[in-house]
Protein backbone atom coordinates (compact mmCIF):
# COMPACT_ATOMS: atom_id res chain seq x y z
CA UNK A 1 0.00 0.00 0.00
CA UNK A 2 3.03 2.08 0.72
CA UNK A 3 4.83 1.61 -2.74
CA UNK A 4 1.18 2.52 -4.43
CA UNK A 5 0.72 5.78 -2.48
CA UNK A 6 4.47 6.78 -3.40
CA UNK A 7 3.91 5.64 -7.04
CA UNK A 8 0.79 7.71 -6.51
CA UNK A 9 2.20 10.95 -5.50
CA UNK A 10 5.07 10.26 -8.20
CA UNK A 11 3.07 10.26 -10.86
CA UNK A 12 1.12 13.05 -9.43
CA UNK A 13 4.31 15.21 -9.28
CA UNK A 14 5.49 14.31 -12.95
CA UNK A 15 1.92 15.41 -13.85
CA UNK A 16 2.66 18.59 -12.47
CA UNK A 17 5.69 19.26 -13.98
CA UNK A 18 4.08 17.75 -17.72
CA UNK A 19 1.57 20.70 -16.82
CA UNK A 20 4.49 23.02 -16.18
CA UNK A 21 6.87 21.78 -19.17
CA UNK A 22 4.04 21.99 -21.93
CA UNK A 23 4.58 25.65 -23.25
CA UNK A 24 7.93 25.77 -22.85
CA UNK A 25 8.91 22.35 -24.00
CA UNK A 26 6.42 19.46 -24.43
CA UNK A 27 3.90 21.53 -26.97
CA UNK A 28 6.67 22.18 -29.63
CA UNK A 29 7.92 18.57 -28.83
CA UNK A 30 4.55 16.90 -29.18
CA UNK A 31 3.95 19.16 -32.43
CA UNK A 32 7.60 18.33 -34.28
CA UNK A 33 6.79 14.32 -33.08
CA UNK A 34 3.09 14.68 -35.08
CA UNK A 35 5.01 16.55 -37.94
CA UNK A 36 7.84 13.74 -38.15
CA UNK A 37 5.18 11.35 -38.54
CA UNK A 38 4.71 11.59 -42.10
CA UNK A 39 1.46 12.49 -42.23
CA UNK A 40 -0.24 14.42 -45.62
CA UNK A 41 -3.38 16.63 -45.72
CA UNK A 42 -6.08 14.33 -47.68
CA UNK A 43 -5.03 15.53 -51.37
CA UNK A 44 -9.21 15.73 -52.09
CA UNK A 45 -8.60 19.23 -50.62
CA UNK A 46 -4.93 19.82 -51.24
CA UNK A 47 -4.98 18.96 -54.75
CA UNK A 48 -2.25 16.38 -54.74
CA UNK A 49 1.91 17.20 -55.17
CA UNK A 50 3.15 19.33 -58.16
CA UNK A 51 4.57 17.16 -61.16
CA UNK A 52 5.82 19.62 -63.64
CA UNK A 53 5.02 23.33 -65.03
CA UNK A 54 4.39 23.81 -68.17
CA UNK A 55 5.42 27.70 -69.66
CA UNK A 56 3.38 29.94 -71.57
CA UNK A 57 5.16 32.98 -71.46
CA UNK A 58 4.42 35.54 -68.65
CA UNK A 59 2.84 32.69 -67.04
CA UNK A 60 2.65 29.08 -66.53
CA UNK A 61 0.25 26.07 -65.76
CA UNK A 62 1.27 23.67 -62.70
CA UNK A 63 0.06 20.00 -63.20
CA UNK A 64 -0.63 18.16 -60.70
CA UNK A 65 -0.21 14.15 -59.91
CA UNK A 66 -4.01 12.96 -60.27
CA UNK A 67 -6.00 12.39 -57.45
CA UNK A 68 -8.06 8.83 -56.78
CA UNK A 69 -10.98 8.85 -54.00
CA UNK A 70 -10.76 6.92 -51.14
CA UNK A 71 -13.13 3.87 -50.16
CA UNK A 72 -16.67 5.79 -50.27
CA UNK A 73 -15.69 9.39 -50.76
CA UNK A 74 -18.42 10.87 -52.93
CA UNK A 75 -15.86 12.47 -55.90
CA UNK A 76 -14.47 11.47 -58.98
CA UNK A 77 -10.56 11.05 -59.72
CA UNK A 78 -9.43 14.43 -61.03
CA UNK A 79 -5.97 16.47 -61.88
CA UNK A 80 -5.32 20.18 -60.59
CA UNK A 81 -4.51 22.52 -63.23
CA UNK A 82 -2.63 26.11 -61.61
CA UNK A 83 -3.02 28.84 -63.45
CA UNK A 84 -0.01 31.62 -62.17
CA UNK A 85 0.49 34.26 -61.73
CA UNK A 86 -3.21 35.69 -62.17
CA UNK A 87 -1.56 38.87 -62.78
CA UNK A 88 0.28 37.74 -66.00
CA UNK A 89 -3.20 36.33 -67.44
CA UNK A 90 -5.11 37.63 -69.81
CA UNK A 91 -8.32 38.91 -69.87
CA UNK A 92 -9.12 35.60 -71.26
CA UNK A 93 -7.74 32.77 -70.78
CA UNK A 94 -7.69 29.69 -73.34
CA UNK A 95 -5.09 26.87 -73.17
CA UNK A 96 -4.88 23.79 -74.62
CA UNK A 97 -2.88 21.79 -72.16
CA UNK A 98 -0.77 18.69 -71.98
CA UNK A 99 -1.53 17.30 -68.84
CA UNK A 100 0.42 13.50 -69.19
CA UNK A 101 3.23 15.02 -70.90
CA UNK A 102 3.20 12.68 -73.68
CA UNK A 103 3.20 15.86 -76.21
CA UNK A 104 -0.10 15.86 -77.10
CA UNK A 105 -2.63 18.05 -75.77
CA UNK A 106 -5.57 16.32 -73.44
CA UNK A 107 -8.10 19.38 -72.65
CA UNK A 108 -8.60 22.84 -73.67
CA UNK A 109 -9.45 24.94 -70.91
CA UNK A 110 -11.07 28.53 -71.38
CA UNK A 111 -12.13 31.14 -68.38
CA UNK A 112 -12.07 34.55 -67.78
CA UNK A 113 -9.98 36.23 -65.77
CA UNK A 114 -12.00 39.08 -63.81
CA UNK A 115 -9.92 42.09 -62.15
CA UNK A 116 -11.82 41.73 -58.59
CA UNK A 117 -10.74 38.91 -56.81
CA UNK A 118 -13.36 38.06 -55.23
CA UNK A 119 -15.94 37.49 -58.38
CA UNK A 120 -17.23 34.22 -59.59
CA UNK A 121 -15.25 32.05 -61.87
CA UNK A 122 -16.54 29.63 -64.61
CA UNK A 123 -14.35 27.37 -66.83
CA UNK A 124 -15.16 25.57 -69.94
CA UNK A 125 -13.06 22.46 -69.97
CA UNK A 126 -13.14 20.56 -73.90
CA UNK A 127 -11.64 17.19 -74.03
CA UNK A 128 -8.70 15.89 -76.42
CA UNK A 129 -8.21 12.78 -74.72
CA UNK A 130 -11.24 10.61 -73.88
CA UNK A 131 -9.57 10.11 -70.38
CA UNK A 132 -11.09 13.67 -69.12
CA UNK A 133 -14.40 14.97 -68.71
CA UNK A 134 -15.65 17.67 -70.56
CA UNK A 135 -16.99 20.36 -68.40
CA UNK A 136 -19.23 23.44 -69.31
CA UNK A 137 -19.63 26.90 -67.20
CA UNK A 138 -18.08 24.74 -64.20
CA UNK A 139 -17.86 26.62 -60.65
CA UNK A 140 -17.26 25.15 -57.50
CA UNK A 141 -19.80 22.66 -56.98
CA UNK A 142 -17.71 19.60 -56.04
CA UNK A 143 -13.76 19.22 -55.19
CA UNK A 144 -13.16 16.79 -58.61
CA UNK A 145 -14.67 19.56 -60.44
CA UNK A 146 -14.64 22.86 -59.75
CA UNK A 147 -12.15 26.18 -61.22
CA UNK A 148 -11.21 28.33 -57.87
CA UNK A 149 -8.91 31.61 -57.17
CA UNK A 150 -6.32 30.57 -54.37
CA UNK A 151 -4.16 33.66 -53.37
CA UNK A 152 -2.13 34.35 -56.46
CA UNK A 153 -3.14 31.06 -59.01
CA UNK A 154 -6.55 29.87 -60.83
CA UNK A 155 -6.80 26.63 -59.92
CA UNK A 156 -8.66 24.26 -62.28
CA UNK A 157 -9.58 20.40 -61.10
CA UNK A 158 -10.90 18.55 -64.40
CA UNK A 159 -12.80 15.32 -63.58
CA UNK A 160 -10.70 11.59 -64.53
CA UNK A 161 -13.41 9.18 -67.13
CA UNK A 162 -13.16 6.01 -64.78
CA UNK A 163 -11.41 3.54 -66.63
CA UNK B 1 -35.38 5.52 -1.29
CA UNK B 2 -32.65 8.87 -1.04
CA UNK B 3 -32.03 9.85 2.58
CA UNK B 4 -33.36 13.60 3.94
CA UNK B 5 -30.20 15.56 3.72
CA UNK B 6 -31.67 17.99 6.20
CA UNK B 7 -31.16 15.20 8.50
CA UNK B 8 -27.57 15.09 7.68
CA UNK B 9 -24.75 16.67 9.81
CA UNK B 10 -23.44 19.18 7.79
CA UNK B 11 -19.61 19.50 7.40
CA UNK B 12 -18.54 22.39 5.37
CA UNK B 13 -15.07 23.03 4.83
CA UNK B 14 -14.05 26.17 6.87
CA UNK B 15 -12.49 29.06 4.68
CA UNK B 16 -8.68 29.27 4.26
CA UNK B 17 -7.45 32.14 5.92
CA UNK B 18 -6.94 34.89 3.39
CA UNK B 19 -2.67 35.32 4.05
CA UNK B 20 -2.27 31.41 3.13
CA UNK B 21 -4.61 31.08 0.36
CA UNK B 22 -2.44 34.37 -1.21
CA UNK B 23 0.41 32.04 -0.90
CA UNK B 24 -1.27 29.46 -2.32
CA UNK B 25 -2.35 31.50 -5.55
CA UNK B 26 1.23 33.27 -6.05
CA UNK B 27 2.34 30.38 -8.40
CA UNK B 28 -0.43 30.91 -10.08
CA UNK B 29 0.08 34.46 -10.28
CA UNK B 30 3.60 34.29 -11.25
CA UNK B 31 2.70 31.56 -13.92
CA UNK B 32 0.08 33.80 -15.89
CA UNK B 33 1.84 36.41 -15.87
CA UNK B 34 4.99 34.32 -17.40
CA UNK B 35 2.33 33.16 -19.82
CA UNK B 36 0.69 36.55 -20.90
CA UNK B 37 4.09 39.22 -20.45
CA UNK B 38 6.81 37.43 -21.65
CA UNK B 39 9.44 39.08 -23.98
CA UNK B 40 7.71 37.79 -27.05
CA UNK B 41 4.15 38.62 -26.16
CA UNK B 42 2.49 42.09 -27.57
CA UNK B 43 3.39 45.92 -26.07
CA UNK B 44 0.17 47.18 -27.95
CA UNK B 45 -1.28 48.95 -24.97
CA UNK B 46 -4.76 47.67 -25.46
CA UNK B 47 -3.20 44.06 -25.80
CA UNK B 48 -1.35 44.88 -22.07
CA UNK B 49 -5.00 45.96 -20.92
CA UNK B 50 -6.34 42.28 -22.24
CA UNK B 51 -3.89 40.56 -20.82
CA UNK B 52 -4.12 42.16 -17.21
CA UNK B 53 -7.76 41.92 -17.24
CA UNK B 54 -7.23 37.95 -18.10
CA UNK B 55 -4.55 37.67 -15.79
CA UNK B 56 -6.65 39.15 -12.97
CA UNK B 57 -9.41 36.84 -13.81
CA UNK B 58 -7.36 34.10 -13.61
CA UNK B 59 -5.93 34.52 -10.61
CA UNK B 60 -8.82 35.99 -8.87
CA UNK B 61 -10.57 32.54 -9.50
CA UNK B 62 -7.93 30.32 -8.51
CA UNK B 63 -7.90 32.56 -4.87
CA UNK B 64 -11.04 32.18 -4.41
CA UNK B 65 -10.79 28.17 -5.16
CA UNK B 66 -7.97 28.63 -2.29
CA UNK B 67 -9.88 30.59 0.26
CA UNK B 68 -13.24 28.97 -0.44
CA UNK B 69 -11.68 25.47 -0.51
CA UNK B 70 -14.18 24.88 -3.52
CA UNK B 71 -13.90 24.28 -6.57
CA UNK B 72 -16.99 23.89 -9.37
CA UNK B 73 -18.18 27.41 -8.56
CA UNK B 74 -15.11 29.58 -9.20
CA UNK B 75 -14.20 26.64 -11.82
CA UNK B 76 -17.55 27.41 -13.87
CA UNK B 77 -17.46 31.36 -13.56
CA UNK B 78 -14.03 30.65 -15.73
CA UNK B 79 -15.53 27.57 -17.81
CA UNK B 80 -18.44 29.70 -19.16
CA UNK B 81 -16.78 32.59 -19.24
CA UNK B 82 -14.18 31.00 -22.04
CA UNK B 83 -17.66 29.68 -23.58
CA UNK B 84 -19.06 33.02 -24.34
CA UNK B 85 -15.66 34.91 -25.29
CA UNK B 86 -14.16 32.10 -27.68
CA UNK B 87 -17.28 32.27 -30.06
CA UNK B 88 -16.71 36.70 -30.50
CA UNK B 89 -13.25 36.19 -30.44
CA UNK B 90 -13.10 33.50 -33.40
CA UNK B 91 -15.98 34.98 -35.05
CA UNK B 92 -14.68 38.88 -34.84
CA UNK B 93 -11.57 36.85 -36.96
CA UNK B 94 -13.17 34.88 -39.19
CA UNK B 95 -14.99 38.34 -40.35
CA UNK B 96 -11.28 40.06 -40.98
CA UNK B 97 -9.81 37.12 -42.50
CA UNK B 98 -12.30 36.10 -44.66
CA UNK B 99 -15.49 38.09 -44.26
CA UNK B 100 -17.98 35.47 -43.47
CA UNK B 101 -18.40 32.52 -41.09
CA UNK B 102 -18.67 30.18 -43.60
CA UNK B 103 -15.58 28.28 -45.22
CA UNK B 104 -15.18 28.81 -48.69
CA UNK B 105 -13.98 25.88 -51.05
CA UNK B 106 -10.78 28.00 -51.42
CA UNK B 107 -10.02 28.45 -48.05
CA UNK B 108 -10.02 24.54 -48.07
CA UNK B 109 -8.32 24.03 -50.79
CA UNK B 110 -5.68 26.28 -49.66
CA UNK B 111 -5.49 25.08 -46.16
CA UNK B 112 -6.55 27.61 -44.16
CA UNK B 113 -9.29 25.84 -41.90
CA UNK B 114 -8.45 26.54 -37.96
CA UNK B 115 -8.02 22.77 -37.00
CA UNK B 116 -10.72 22.11 -33.36
CA UNK B 117 -9.77 19.35 -31.36
CA UNK B 118 -13.26 17.91 -32.38
CA UNK B 119 -12.12 15.86 -35.28
CA UNK B 120 -8.84 14.19 -33.47
CA UNK B 121 -11.28 10.54 -33.34
CA UNK B 122 -11.99 10.71 -36.60
CA UNK B 123 -8.94 11.28 -37.80
CA UNK B 124 -7.01 8.05 -36.37
CA UNK B 125 -8.36 5.22 -38.53
CA UNK B 126 -7.56 7.09 -42.22
CA UNK B 127 -4.46 8.10 -40.59
CA UNK B 128 -3.78 4.47 -39.57
CA UNK B 129 -4.36 3.13 -42.58
CA UNK B 130 -3.36 5.40 -45.44
CA UNK B 131 -1.15 8.16 -43.75
CA UNK B 132 -3.80 10.92 -44.71
CA UNK B 133 -5.54 13.23 -42.48
CA UNK B 134 -9.26 13.99 -44.08
CA UNK B 135 -8.97 17.16 -42.86
CA UNK B 136 -8.94 20.36 -45.21
CA UNK B 137 -6.14 22.34 -42.99
CA UNK B 138 -2.70 22.55 -42.45
CA UNK B 139 -0.35 20.08 -40.49
CA UNK B 140 2.63 22.70 -39.33
CA UNK B 141 1.64 26.15 -40.80
CA UNK B 142 0.70 28.00 -37.37
CA UNK B 143 -0.96 27.82 -34.12
CA UNK B 144 -4.09 26.69 -35.86
CA UNK B 145 -2.00 23.76 -37.31
CA UNK B 146 -2.91 20.31 -37.10
CA UNK B 147 0.19 19.34 -35.27
CA UNK B 148 -0.09 22.09 -33.13
CA UNK B 149 -3.46 21.41 -31.62
CA UNK B 150 -2.73 17.87 -31.47
CA UNK B 151 0.17 18.99 -29.30
CA UNK B 152 -1.78 20.96 -27.17
CA UNK B 153 -4.47 17.87 -26.92
CA UNK B 154 -1.94 15.12 -25.64
CA UNK B 155 -0.38 17.30 -23.31
CA UNK B 156 -3.58 18.54 -21.37
CA UNK B 157 -5.08 14.87 -21.91
CA UNK B 158 -2.25 13.59 -19.65
CA UNK B 159 -2.56 15.70 -16.94
CA UNK B 160 -6.39 15.78 -16.96
CA UNK B 161 -7.37 13.16 -19.03
CA UNK B 162 -11.51 14.17 -19.69
CA UNK B 163 -10.97 16.48 -16.56
CA UNK B 164 -10.33 18.41 -20.58
CA UNK B 165 -14.20 18.58 -20.66
CA UNK B 166 -14.45 21.12 -17.81
CA UNK B 167 -11.50 23.12 -18.22
CA UNK B 168 -10.25 23.69 -21.78
CA UNK B 169 -13.31 22.47 -24.22
CA UNK B 170 -13.91 25.97 -25.39
CA UNK B 171 -17.38 25.10 -26.12
CA UNK B 172 -18.79 23.47 -22.97
CA UNK B 173 -19.07 26.63 -21.55
CA UNK B 174 -22.15 27.63 -23.25
CA UNK B 175 -24.54 25.05 -22.42
CA UNK B 176 -22.84 25.42 -18.83
CA UNK B 177 -24.02 29.21 -18.69
CA UNK B 178 -27.55 28.00 -19.86
CA UNK B 179 -27.89 25.08 -17.22
CA UNK B 180 -27.07 27.40 -14.43
CA UNK B 181 -30.06 29.64 -15.52
CA UNK B 182 -32.93 28.68 -14.47
CA UNK B 183 -33.09 27.99 -10.34
CA UNK B 184 -34.70 24.63 -10.93
CA UNK B 185 -34.84 21.71 -13.38
CA UNK B 186 -38.06 21.32 -15.68
CA UNK B 187 -36.89 17.99 -16.50
CA UNK B 188 -35.63 15.53 -13.67
CA UNK B 189 -36.50 12.30 -14.91
CA UNK B 190 -33.53 11.29 -17.41
CA UNK B 191 -33.00 8.67 -18.69
CA UNK B 192 -29.81 6.81 -17.94
CA UNK B 193 -29.48 4.96 -20.94
CA UNK B 194 -28.67 8.22 -23.05
CA UNK B 195 -25.05 7.78 -21.03
CA UNK B 196 -24.34 5.48 -23.80
CA UNK B 197 -25.30 8.03 -27.35
CA UNK B 198 -22.16 9.45 -26.93
CA UNK B 199 -20.17 6.17 -27.30
CA UNK B 200 -22.54 5.37 -30.44
CA UNK B 201 -22.50 8.61 -32.17
CA UNK B 202 -18.31 7.93 -31.67
CA UNK B 203 -18.39 4.42 -33.12
CA UNK B 204 -20.75 5.51 -35.89
CA UNK B 205 -18.86 8.94 -36.59
CA UNK B 206 -15.32 6.75 -36.53
CA UNK B 207 -16.58 4.43 -39.29
CA UNK B 208 -18.38 6.74 -41.55
CA UNK B 209 -14.94 9.18 -41.26
CA UNK B 210 -13.13 6.17 -42.38
CA UNK B 211 -15.93 5.15 -44.88
CA UNK B 212 -15.88 8.54 -46.92
CA UNK B 213 -13.02 10.06 -45.96
CA UNK B 214 -14.14 12.97 -44.58
CA UNK B 215 -14.30 14.09 -40.70
CA UNK B 216 -18.20 13.28 -41.04
CA UNK B 217 -18.90 15.14 -37.40
CA UNK B 218 -17.85 18.28 -38.68
CA UNK B 219 -19.91 17.95 -42.22
CA UNK B 220 -22.75 17.09 -40.48
CA UNK B 221 -23.04 17.04 -36.72
CA UNK B 222 -21.42 19.68 -34.48
CA UNK B 223 -23.55 21.68 -32.86
CA UNK B 224 -21.07 24.30 -32.50
CA UNK B 225 -20.71 25.03 -36.17
CA UNK B 226 -23.56 27.24 -35.38
CA UNK B 227 -20.93 29.61 -33.31
CA UNK B 228 -17.83 28.89 -35.28
CA UNK B 229 -17.69 28.26 -38.94
CA UNK B 230 -19.65 26.18 -41.07
CA UNK B 231 -19.33 24.92 -44.63
CA UNK B 232 -20.73 28.37 -46.69
CA UNK B 233 -23.56 26.97 -48.29
CA UNK B 234 -22.80 26.13 -51.84
CA UNK B 235 -25.79 23.86 -52.85
CA UNK B 236 -28.61 22.01 -51.11
CA UNK B 237 -26.60 19.75 -49.41
CA UNK B 238 -24.96 22.86 -47.90
CA UNK B 239 -28.10 23.85 -46.62
CA UNK B 240 -29.12 21.12 -44.98
CA UNK B 241 -26.13 20.73 -43.15
CA UNK B 242 -26.10 23.93 -41.82
CA UNK B 243 -29.50 23.51 -40.82
CA UNK B 244 -29.00 20.64 -39.10
CA UNK B 245 -26.26 22.53 -36.72
CA UNK B 246 -28.67 25.03 -35.91
CA UNK B 247 -30.97 22.62 -34.82
CA UNK B 248 -28.43 20.52 -32.54
CA UNK B 249 -26.92 23.96 -30.95
CA UNK B 250 -30.69 25.16 -30.22
CA UNK B 251 -31.74 21.55 -28.73
CA UNK B 252 -28.80 19.90 -26.97
CA UNK B 253 -26.83 23.17 -26.24
CA UNK B 254 -29.69 25.40 -25.22
CA UNK B 255 -32.85 24.54 -24.73
CA UNK B 256 -32.44 21.31 -22.94
CA UNK B 257 -29.57 22.28 -20.57
CA UNK B 258 -32.15 24.86 -19.97
CA UNK B 259 -34.54 22.59 -18.94
CA UNK B 260 -32.69 19.81 -17.16
CA UNK B 261 -30.17 21.97 -15.52
CA UNK B 262 -27.46 19.72 -17.36
CA UNK B 263 -24.34 19.82 -19.69
CA UNK B 264 -26.87 17.88 -22.62
CA UNK B 265 -24.78 17.81 -25.21
CA UNK B 266 -21.91 16.74 -23.51
CA UNK B 267 -23.87 13.65 -21.44
CA UNK B 268 -26.07 12.59 -24.68
CA UNK B 269 -24.50 13.50 -27.70
CA UNK B 270 -20.28 14.88 -27.58
CA UNK B 271 -18.20 11.97 -28.83
CA UNK B 272 -15.21 13.86 -28.07
CA UNK B 273 -16.22 14.06 -24.91
CA UNK B 274 -16.89 9.55 -24.80
CA UNK B 275 -13.78 9.88 -26.82
CA UNK B 276 -12.05 11.78 -23.58
CA UNK B 277 -13.39 9.39 -21.08
CA UNK B 278 -11.20 6.66 -22.14
CA UNK B 279 -8.08 8.54 -21.03
CA UNK B 280 -9.75 8.94 -17.61
CA UNK B 281 -8.02 5.63 -17.13
CA UNK B 282 -4.32 6.76 -17.71
CA UNK B 283 -5.41 9.83 -15.56
CA UNK B 284 -3.89 10.00 -12.09
CA UNK B 285 -6.50 12.04 -10.63
CA UNK B 286 -10.22 11.19 -10.28
CA UNK B 287 -12.85 11.93 -7.73
CA UNK B 288 -13.52 8.98 -5.42
CA UNK B 289 -16.23 8.52 -2.26
CA UNK B 290 -15.51 6.98 0.89
CA UNK B 291 -18.25 4.46 1.46
CA UNK B 292 -17.95 4.90 4.93
CA UNK B 293 -18.61 8.36 5.35
CA UNK B 294 -21.25 8.62 2.29
CA UNK B 295 -25.01 8.30 3.11
CA UNK B 296 -26.08 8.38 -0.13
CA UNK B 297 -28.31 11.18 -0.20
CA UNK B 298 -27.75 11.37 -3.86
CA UNK B 299 -26.78 15.02 -3.84
CA UNK B 300 -23.91 14.18 -5.83
CA UNK B 301 -25.99 12.65 -8.77
CA UNK B 302 -28.03 15.95 -8.63
CA UNK B 303 -25.58 18.40 -9.11
CA UNK B 304 -23.46 16.36 -11.38
CA UNK B 305 -23.61 18.18 -14.65
CA UNK B 306 -22.50 15.65 -16.78
CA UNK B 307 -24.74 12.44 -15.59
CA UNK B 308 -21.59 10.53 -14.38
CA UNK B 309 -22.62 9.13 -11.12
CA UNK B 310 -25.37 6.74 -10.38
CA UNK B 311 -26.75 4.83 -7.98
CA UNK B 312 -24.24 1.94 -8.38
CA UNK B 313 -21.36 4.31 -8.69
CA UNK B 314 -21.73 5.96 -5.73
CA UNK B 315 -22.14 2.04 -3.48
CA UNK B 316 -19.01 1.28 -5.63
CA UNK B 317 -17.54 4.74 -4.06
CA UNK B 318 -16.44 5.79 -7.41
CA UNK B 319 -17.93 8.10 -10.16
CA UNK B 320 -18.22 6.72 -13.87
CA UNK B 321 -15.49 6.71 -16.44
CA UNK B 322 -17.43 9.82 -17.87
CA UNK B 323 -16.39 12.14 -14.89
CA UNK B 324 -15.44 15.43 -15.99
CA UNK B 325 -13.69 16.43 -12.57
CA UNK B 326 -15.44 19.82 -12.64
CA UNK B 327 -15.38 19.36 -8.54
CA UNK B 328 -19.51 19.87 -8.59
CA UNK B 329 -20.01 16.83 -6.69
CA UNK B 330 -17.40 17.19 -4.22
CA UNK B 331 -18.43 20.53 -3.04
CA UNK B 332 -22.16 19.77 -2.54
CA UNK B 333 -21.46 16.70 -0.91
CA UNK B 334 -22.79 17.43 3.01
CA UNK B 335 -20.58 15.18 4.67
CA UNK B 336 -17.19 15.67 2.44
CA UNK B 337 -17.82 12.25 1.20
CA UNK B 338 -16.87 12.91 -2.12
CA UNK B 339 -12.82 13.84 -2.60
CA UNK B 340 -10.32 14.62 -4.76
CA UNK B 341 -8.07 11.28 -5.52
CA UNK B 342 -4.55 10.13 -6.39
CA UNK B 343 -4.56 6.49 -7.79
CA UNK B 344 -2.99 4.37 -5.42
CA UNK B 345 -3.18 6.44 -2.26
CA UNK B 346 -5.55 5.62 0.71
CA UNK B 347 -9.24 7.10 -0.11
CA UNK B 348 -10.00 10.68 1.95
CA UNK B 349 -6.48 10.39 3.09
CA UNK B 350 -5.42 14.09 2.52
CA UNK B 351 -7.57 14.53 -0.40
CA UNK B 352 -6.99 18.58 0.05
CA UNK B 353 -3.42 17.42 -1.36
CA UNK B 354 -4.87 15.66 -4.30
CA UNK B 355 -6.86 18.86 -5.06
CA UNK B 356 -3.88 21.24 -5.16
CA UNK B 357 -1.71 19.01 -7.05
CA UNK B 358 -4.89 18.34 -9.36
CA UNK B 359 -5.44 21.93 -9.74
CA UNK B 360 -2.14 23.23 -9.94
CA UNK B 361 -1.73 20.88 -13.01
CA UNK B 362 -5.44 21.66 -14.60
CA UNK B 363 -5.38 25.44 -13.98
CA UNK B 364 -1.80 26.27 -14.72
CA UNK B 365 -3.07 24.84 -18.65
CA UNK B 366 -6.88 26.76 -18.56
CA UNK B 367 -4.54 29.64 -18.34
CA UNK B 368 -2.17 29.08 -20.95
CA UNK B 369 -4.95 27.92 -22.98
CA UNK B 370 -8.36 29.04 -22.04
CA UNK B 371 -6.94 31.80 -20.69
CA UNK B 372 -5.09 32.90 -23.80
CA UNK B 373 -8.28 32.44 -25.86
CA UNK B 374 -10.44 34.80 -23.41
CA UNK B 375 -7.20 37.67 -23.64
CA UNK B 376 -7.48 37.30 -27.07
CA UNK B 377 -11.67 37.53 -26.89
CA UNK B 378 -11.39 40.40 -24.05
CA UNK B 379 -8.73 42.47 -27.13
CA UNK B 380 -11.50 42.13 -29.04
CA UNK B 381 -13.91 43.64 -27.26
CA UNK B 382 -11.62 46.44 -26.54
CA UNK B 383 -10.41 46.64 -29.44
CA UNK B 384 -13.95 47.92 -30.41
CA UNK B 385 -14.93 49.78 -27.22
CA UNK B 386 -11.95 52.05 -26.82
Amino acid sequence: MKLRATLGYTAAAITVLIALLTPFLLMGLFSKGFVALGFHVDEMYSGGPKVRAIPMGAYSIDVHRPVYPHMLQSEKPFVQLDWQPVSALPQHVSDAVDVDGDGQPDIRVSFDVPKDPKAPLRVDVDSLNPRYETMRNAGKEKYSRLIVRVDKAILVRVPLVKP
Amino acid sequence: MATDVRTLPLARPEPRGILRSLLLTLPILIWSLLMFFNPGSSTAPIRRIAAAITVLFMTSLFFMMMRTRSTYRWRRIFFVSLGILFPIGFIYNLILMRGSMGIPVEEMIAGRTPFCFMPIPFLILPAALTRTLVFPGSIASSSHGIAAMVALWLALTLVMGKGWCSYACFFGGIEEGVAAIPARAKIRKLDPRLRYVPWAVLLAMVLLSLAIFEPAYCMWLCPFKAVTEYVAARNALGLVQNVIFVLLFAGLVIVLPFLTKKRTQCSWFCPFGAFQSIFNKISIFEVKIDKERCKPCLLCQNACPNLSLSKESVARGETLLSCMKCGACVDVCPRQAIVWHIKGTQIAWKPERARLMFLYSAWALAVMFGGSIIAESVYTILHFVV
